[in-house]
């Protein structure tokens, strides 16, 4: 069971709702401001215009100004039904003509004027909007500014505001509960795919490695890529698996079977020399067993690693160095020359340094074991972009016509010589997955030439990989 | 209680500032618990009622009953509110708009119940004024001295009766004096609205030296008298309760329009005992309270009845002629003191010639 995180559907959900509640207060908290905006607007042009009406009101007598506040101006601002109203109108004097003496004007320092100037301010304690407008009269023994200054408290704006502002809450949180639905049946729709995927998955046989073929959306298709890319390499390698089980059963199998019966001949053989015989051949199969399960070891190890180990740079005069002393038994049953020929100081490829050592020896024991009568060369050269590793050996070697199906496993070039066809397979295995090839050839002198050839690293690559080697 | 009342007034003519109230008390029928002070401009017998009738609900209860003129009443009230001072616990007055003066300046107290909530919205301001009574201005007269097709029951035949026999009218009708009855410069400054028709008023006043008197109780005690012939712009509830005692007036609701009043009441903002006072006020508001003022008090109820013996239009009260005072701040302006004292002027100067004769 896989650990399991928060729910991808309720973490959405939850973010969501955040983002979309944090979205509402903050439009709540705009729309107030705008209300409270546009509620002083809508009630100063009131205000504005009953301080007209009262400043039309204005005449002049001989010697002194007049006012007669209109009962409309009253009425223009009793359309906030609940507000009081306070108001005073003084002569260019500045003494108060009518209304409260102790209400101030809401110009500050500029001097009168008819423009209307507002404010915000308090009376008797009350917090009011003000408007102080003037009128220039003119007159027998009367010239200047009249002034009138009306003020009323906030109720009908406040309330105004509070509804503008109720209004434009419900329709944000009306938007937002409609954005929250919708966002969540997008998502619930979009991680649809990844049920199916799992579902798809889940109703695999356990044997069945084909890629899983669902249309998903891009998103979703690259995690089916992943999964294919993943049972690709599954199969890959239980196919692997299975094949080399089957090659081990099948190579195991036949000298078991001819062991024996060697040995049934054994225990029936009276005379000594056939029964010396016959043991010689015993041990000669025992041995051959031998080899055949440590090539199969190696071979099962070189597909392992092939699989495991990441690739480093791999130089490979001292591993092919190393391999051939290995390969080399200290005594042979023949006179064989054995040669190494660098023809470079290091030849650097990205590989794996065990397999590589492990194909060149196993080469190198095919050779001794199939041919070589009298001369086994290891030659190391470069060819362009490649690092050449030769494998020259003075017998028959495989007839042309072989070269092609002797690195197909079970296949030997002959037939009948004592051991297995898996040695040049694993070497052909081992210089695909590098990256090399394989191939073979008659040399100038007759010699047979197995050629193991594989990239070089470029210098630049060379120096990172070292410096990356060094790290 | 007539006796104290010219004598208050008397004393408000020497010394207007501080009046001198008459003050009635009425026990609690039980044990006293509470004392609640109403500041009024209304006639003790009209009010009587509606104390003993809320006595009966609320037997703990002693009211005292400070009487005032209207104006005296405004300067009061507005005193202790400035002055920050506890005073009444109810201030009731037909003078509306003195009302909404104090109640803009922030003294009056709030209150909403589901009774000042059933109040029409004509007769509430701010939860703070509250109409409780409907009272018609009418036109009275004296029965036996106006032939029965001379009575006038539009202001136009008012004016035509005036223009017509200056002489026969001279001295003889009566109104509110209004620069010390609150109620008269009401709805004075309510028909001046209706300029062409208030303008030929006041001219027809003028040339029959029409006589000014401070409070509906004189004028109506005059009429009775024969004393005058008829009385312009009279508070119906006082005129029909005059009548109904036996009076031999006549009462007519004008037929091109009336005005109408509804008598305030409010609660100032330093009562001592707002409970008291709230409960008071929803009495007054109250099905009961209103089954008093309409049968016992004012006669004419909010829902536009009117009581029988007084001539109404054909088409009723309910109908477009109906110009209710709207408690609200419209009634600010009428107590604008330039307003006041230019209108003032202008209705003197259209009266000269009729002498004040003040109070008897």
């Amino acid at each position: 069971m896989t650990p399991r995180g928060p729910s991808l559907y309720g973490r959405l959900a939850g973010v969501i709702t955040v983002v979309l509640a944090i979205g509402a207060l903050v439009l709540g908290w705009a729309a107030w401001l705008y209300a409270r905006v546009a509620a002083d607007e809508a009630y100063d042009r009131l205000l504005v215009g009953a301080a007209l009406q009262i400043a039309e009101s204005v005449a002049t007598e001989p010697g002194r100004v007049t006012v007669d506040p209109p009962i409309s101006a009253f009425e223009t601002l009793a359309l906030a039904t609940d507000d009081r109203i306070f108001y005073r109108v003084t002569d260019p004097a500045g003494d108060s003509l009518t209304g409260q003496d102790d209400l101030a004007s809401a110009r500050k320092q500029d001097r009168p004027g008819r423009e209307p100037v507002l404010a915000d301010g308090t009376y008797r304690g009350f917090p009011v909007r003000i408007v102080t407008l003037g009128r220039y009269v003119t007159g027998p023994g009367v010239d200047g500014w009249v002034e009138v200054t009306l003020a009323q408290t906030r109720l009908a704006r406040l309330d105004l505001a509070r509804d503008l502002t109720l209004k434009s809450l419900l329709l944000v949180l009306g938007m937002s509960v409609l954005a929250l639905v919708a966002l969540l049946l997008a998502v619930r729709v979009a991680l649809r795919p990844l049920q199916a995927v799992q579902a798809a998955i889940a109703a695999r046989d356990p044997k069945d490695l084909q890629p899983v073929e669902i249309e998903a959306p891009r998103e979703v298709a690259m995690l089916v890529d992943s999964i294919n890319h993943f049972l690709g390499r599954l199969a890959e390698r239980v196919g692997g698996m299975e094949r080399f089980i089957a090659d081990a059963a099948h190579q195991i199998r036949t000298p078991l079977t001819a062991l024996a019966a060697q040995v049934d001949l054994l225990s029936t053989e009276s005379r000594a020399d056939r029964r010396r015989q016959q043991t010689a051949r015993v041990r000669e199969r025992i041995e051959q067993l031998g080899r055949l399960t440590s090539q199969l070891l190696s071979h099962a190890m070189v597909i392992h690693r092939r699989e495991v180990v990441q690739l480093g740079p791999v130089d490979l005069v001292p591993v092919a160095q190393a391999a051939l002393k290995e390969a080399v038994p200290l005594s042979l049953d023949r006179d064989i020359r054995v040669v190494f020929e660098p023809a470079e100081p290091s030849l650097v490829i990205r590989g794996d340094r065990v397999s590589i050592g492990e194909v060149i020896a196993n080469a190198v024991h095919n050779a001794i074991r199939h041919g070589a009568p009298g001369l086994l060369a290891l030659r190391l050269s470069r060819d362009g972009e490649e690092a050449v590793v030769e494998i020259v050996d003075d017998g028959p070697g495989i007839p042309p016509a072989d070269w092609e199906e002797v690195v197909k496993p079970f296949v030997r070039g002959d037939s009948e010589a004592a051991g297995s066809g898996l040695g040049l397979t694993i070497v052909a295995d081992v210089v695909l997955a590098h990256g090399g090839r394989l191939t073979f050839r008659q040399d100038a002198s007759g010699h047979f030439v197995v050629s193991l050839r594989f990239p070089l690293l470029s210098p630049a690559e060379d120096a990172k990989a070292l410096t990356e080697d060094a790290a | 209680m007539r006796a104290v009342l010219t004598l208050l007034a008397a004393c408000l003519l020497a010394a207007p500032i501080r009046a001198q109230d008459a003050v009635t008390t009425f026990p609690a029928p039980g044990t006293e618990r509470q004392v609640l002070t109403l500041d009024t401009a209304t006639d003790l017998s009209a009010f009587e009622p509606l104390i003993r009738d809320f006595q009966r609900i609320a037997p703990d209860v002693t009211i005292r009953y400070r009487e005032f003129v209207t104006n005296a009443l405004f300067q009061q009230a507005r005193g202790e509110c400035y002055a920050e001072r506890a005073g009444a616990d109810l201030v009731i007055t037909s003078s509306v708009d003195h009302l909404v003066v104090l109640s803009n300046a922030g003294c009056a107290l709030a209150h909403r119940s589901p009774e000042t909530l059933a109040a029409p919205g004509w007769t509430r301001w701010r939860d703070e004024v509250f109409g409780f009574t409907f009272e018609p201005a009418v036109i009275v007269y004296n029965r036996a001295l106006l032939k029965p097709e001379e009575v006038p029951r539009t202001r136009l035949d008012l004016i035509e009766l005036m223009r017509e026999q200056p002489a026969r009218f001279a001295g003889r009708i009566g109104g509110y004096d209004i620069a010390r009855s609150g109620i008269g410069y009401l709805f004075a400054a309510f028909d001046a609205r209706n300029a062409l028709i208030y303008g030929r008023l006041i001219e027809g006043f003028g040339r029959t030296r029409l006589l000014t008197r401070c409070c509906s109780s004189d004028l109506i005690e005059e009429l009775g008298k024969g004393e005058l012939f008829i009385g312009y712009n009279i508070l119906g509830s006082y005129a029909y309760s005059a009548q109904k005692a036996g009076a031999p007036i006549g009462i007519v609701i004008p037929h091109d329009y009336v005005l109408a009043l509804s008598r305030g009441v409010m609660i100032p903002a330093r009562t001592r005992q707002p409970d008291l006072a709230k409960r008071f006020l929803d009495y007054l508001l109250s099905q009961r309270g209103q089954r008093v003022v309409q049968q016992e008090a004012f006669f004419f109820g909010l829902n536009g009845s009117v009581p029988e013996g007084v001539e109404a239009p054909p088409g009723g009260l309910t109908s477009g002629m109906l110009r209710p005072i709207v408690i609200g701040p419209g009634l600010l302006p009428t107590q604008d003191r330039a307003k006041r004292e230019r209108f003032l002027r202008e209705w003197q100067n259209a009266l000269q010639g009729a002498e004040p004769r003040g109070l008897q």
